[in-house]
């Protein structure tokens, strides 16, 4: 059993949980904050020495877990074979990194509402506009937060919160999403229009292959094929001679499905060695923080 | 008559829906020109996203994973997480800044470490797939054909010859740049095939609004194409 | 000052106006009383054929990470894959990686469960919405019940009847993933090995996946609303891949005929340039 496992084991006693814990917590906010001006202290080296060091062991950990092999029986005889000692602290890893994560995705929210408060503040030129998000920010926080905890049990559900809830959610937020992303449809289709223009080899290519996929992967190629110019369907009958075999792929569908199988799929693959050598590299430069700069 | 009074806005369902249309066009007036009805449901798209996300950030992680261990199990240890976290928000001060990096060198170190897992479950087994492409007819393997033979030398070349064209170390001259304008030529292919499938996927949002235009709102009988 | 010519006219023309050919045009297939049934492709058809293996009672964890901007894509494939599943009363659990994912998949798998007769707790539950997909897969196979801890209604796992007895990720028969984001990798690289995955991308991310799925990394795909017209032809219902196909079809058809037309006009335009000078 590893240590960070065990300390999240530790547990308050059943009485008076709800004060114990509070007490905790406001230690711990103080605790961690006020290393805050002990840390400020430090030279800049030593700030480079510490976030070096965090990052490292960070990844120390998780790499540790997966390299290090699974049986240790043969050290602590107790030991579950499945998993090497290290597994179990997975969990608390995992319910930190989610907090975390959280949290930064909170900074953005963060990030946003200041900027639009400043912008109300100062009378910034179109504060209007942040007015109504400000407006629609919290209204739907509200909601938000109001409607989950009700799923929940915590809160309990009222008809104006369900209601509520659906309009700014259904029949807002999601409307306001999907219009926004549909827009795309105009810009390409126009874009399509005014500059694909078939000047080289590789352009050539590209809208060869893309119009075969467009029309191939659609009902319109299954139909222009198989109703219009009568090909036969499926996979060609046992024995088949060559010309029927060729005529059961000669479909659109056929062909287009044999392109992205056939052609597409090892070129994707070469893509995908070239990201995944790179991303090897990224990662091991990033866990010894030799890329300036992140970290 | 009937469609006329179900069309109109007159009961809480009615207007609901006709709300959607109306977020809807106003997006769309964007088309026509920048405008201040676009600029206000713009922000107020933002503003509802942002305050959305709250509720799951809040309910599913903090609450889950930091509120109920603390509160009502007594896992006290879990107290010293968000405060930690927290360090994430210097990232506003010039002064206390450089604290947020010890936060998201923890991010970045954990997902450093965990790439190498990725690194072995992902790109292994397609170079395990590649290597195990029969390359000829076998007795001893009756269900390769001669076809699948073919298919099998065509994905080996243009795989190699991709990554030729992606090996930017050395100066490609005489055959090897020729391999390697090969190679651009088949990943034009690869491209191809994501520009045919990203037109279908943005067409299809499009659709999708449209539909709900017509199906929802103006309560059309659609449905009579497709299979 | 010469007058434009034709092709000029043509290459400068208002892009509003390509925008409103684009909006009618769908409306009108999107009307047109039209019957094409979908060639059913290999990805899909191995994407069936992996569910109906399925036996009665089996655990599928459902990845569903997409929301409202994809909701067109993403939607049909999921409808048409859940009615699979309860048709083979198969029982199923949802993981989100994005916020309104969570809730939109929620309600979606609340409205079309009670069609089926699917019970909340007993026969699917929803894990929520967890930031960080890695740990979290990483973490349920380790120990489920101490990763998700509750579900969206507060029930602790180890109540839920429909993990009952289950600690792993491991215990689960298949992984489906509907998304518009790059997370498959994820799956393919940090679930268990042997436990099929099946994919549900936009038609977007389609093309790359083609490298998994020769190697087997993920079993079966479908891409996008036209997949899962083809998906809903093998189910024998209509959903919605099936009332947009059409104008999917034509709206290819459309962009097709505009960029031969653009590169016409350039080329007319150029040859008259050339002519002349």
């Amino acid at each position: 059993m590893s240590i960070p496992y065990l300390i999240a084991q530790w547990q308050l006693p059943q009485q008076g949980r709800l004060l114990y814990a509070t007490l905790v917590v406001l230690g711990a906010f103080v605790l961690i904050l006020g290393l805050v001006p002990l840390l400020q202290t430090l030279p800049p080296r030593g700030r480079r020495v510490l976030i070096v060091t965090i990052t490292f062991l960070a990844g120390l950990f998780f790499a540790a877990e997966f390299f290090l092999p699974v049986d240790w029986t043969a050290i602590f005889p107790k030991d579950d074979p499945t998993r090497n000692f290290l597994t179990p602290a997975i969990q608390p890893a995992q319910n930190v990194l989610q907090i975390i994560g959280a949290l930064a995705l909170g900074l953005g929210t963060f990030g946003l509402v200041r900027l639009h408060m400043r912008n109300v503040v100062q009378k910034r030129a179109q504060w209007g506009y942040s007015v109504v998000l400000l407006v629609a920010f919290v209204t739907m926080a509200i909601f938000s937060i109001l409607n989950t905890l009700s799923e929940k049990g915590v809160v309990t559900k009222t008809p104006l919160l369900e209601r509520g809830f659906s309009i700014l959610f259904d029949y807002t937020l999601v409307q306001l999403d999907a219009a926004m992303f549909s827009l795309i449809a105009f810009y390409i289709f126009s874009a399509a229009y005014r500059a694909f223009r078939i000047r080289s080899v590789e352009a050539s290519i590209l809208m060869f292959t893309a119009v075969v996929v467009l029309i191939g992967v659609v009902p319109l190629g299954a139909y222009i094929s198989y109703t219009l110019l009568g090909l036969p369907q499926g996979p060609p009958p046992e024995n088949a001679d060559w010309w029927t075999q060729f005529l059961h792929s000669a479909g659109l569908p056929s062909i287009a499905n044999w392109i992205l199988t056939a052609l597409n799929a090892p070129a994707q693959r070469a893509i995908e060695f070239g990201v995944g050598i790179g991303g090897l590299a990224m990662a091991i430069r990033l866990w010894l923080s030799l890329e300036r700069g992140v970290t | 008559m009937d469609w006329l009074i179900q069309f109109l806005p007159l009961n809480i369902e009615r207007i609901s829906v006709w709300i959607g249309v109306l977020c809807t066009a106003a997006i769309y007036s964007l088309l026509y020109r920048e405008n201040p009805i676009y600029r206000f449901f713009e922000h107020m798209y933002i503003g509802l996203a942002a305050g959305y996300s709250l509720g799951p950030l809040f309910v599913d992680i903090i609450y889950r994973y930091w509120i109920e261990p603390i509160w009502g199990q007594g896992y006290w240890a879990w107290a010293f997480v968000v405060p930690y976290g927290m360090y994430l928000y210097f990232i506003f001060s010039e002064r206390y800044g450089w604290i947020s990096r010890i936060v998201i060198g923890t991010l970045i170190g954990a997902s450093a470490g965990l790439f190498f897992q990725e690194f072995s479950s992902r790109y292994l087994p397609q170079l395990n797939s590649t290597l195990q492409k029969p390359l000829w007819v076998t007795s001893a393997n009756p269900d390769v054909t001669g076809w699948d033979v073919f298919g099998n030398f065509l994905f080996i070349a243009i795989l190699l010859s991709v990554l030729t064209y992606f090996t930017f170390s050395y100066e490609q001259r005489g055959g090897v740049k020729r391999v390697a304008t090969l190679g651009r030529w088949f990943l034009m292919i690869g491209l191809g095939a994501i520009f045919g499938n990203t037109v279908m996927a943005r067409m299809a949002l499009l659709i999708g609004r449209i539909y709900y235009i017509l199906s929802d709102w103006l309560m059309l009988p659609l449905g009579r194409g497709g299979g | 000052m010469q007058s434009p010519t034709i092709w000029q006219r043509m290459l400068s023309i208002d892009r509003r106006l390509l925008y409103l050919l684009l909006f009618v045009n769908i409306i009108v297939f999107l009307i047109a009383p039209i019957r094409m049934p979908a060639s059913i492709s290999p990805p899909v058809q191995k994407f069936y054929d992996e569910i109906e293996k399925l036996k009665p009672g089996d655990l599928v964890m459902i990845s569903s990470n997409w929301s409202a901007s994809t909701l067109a894509e993403n939607q049909p494939q999921l409808e048409a894959v859940l009615i699979h599943l309860m048709r083979k009363k198969a029982r199923f659990t949802f993981i989100s990686i994005e916020a309104q994912s969570r809730d939109i998949s929620y309600r979606l798998a609340e409205r079309l469960t009670k069609t089926h007769g699917y019970e909340y707790g007993k026969d699917w539950a929803h894990f929520g919405f967890v930031p960080n997909l890695i740990v979290a897969i990483k973490g349920m196979v380790n120990d489920l019940p101490a990763t998700i801890k509750e579900d969206v209604r507060g029930t602790p796992i180890s109540q839920l009847e429909v993990v009952k007895g289950v600690k792993s990720l491991k215990d689960y028969k298949m992984i489906i993933d509907v998304t518009p984001s790059g997370t498959v990798p994820i799956w393919i690289s940090y679930s268990p090995k042997g436990i099929p995955i099946l994919y549900c991308p936009t038609s977007v991310m389609a093309a790359e996946a083609y490298t998994y799925l020769d190697s087997g990394q993920i079993t079966g795909m479908i891409t996008g609303a036209k997949g899962a017209q083809e998906y809903e032809q093998l189910l024998k219902i209509e959903g919605l891949g099936a009332r947009f196909a059409n104008a999917i079809s034509f709206s290819h058809v459309l962009i097709i005929v505009f960029i031969l037309l653009g590169n016409f006009a350039m080329f007319m335009n150029r040859a008259q340039a050339r002519r002349e000078a």
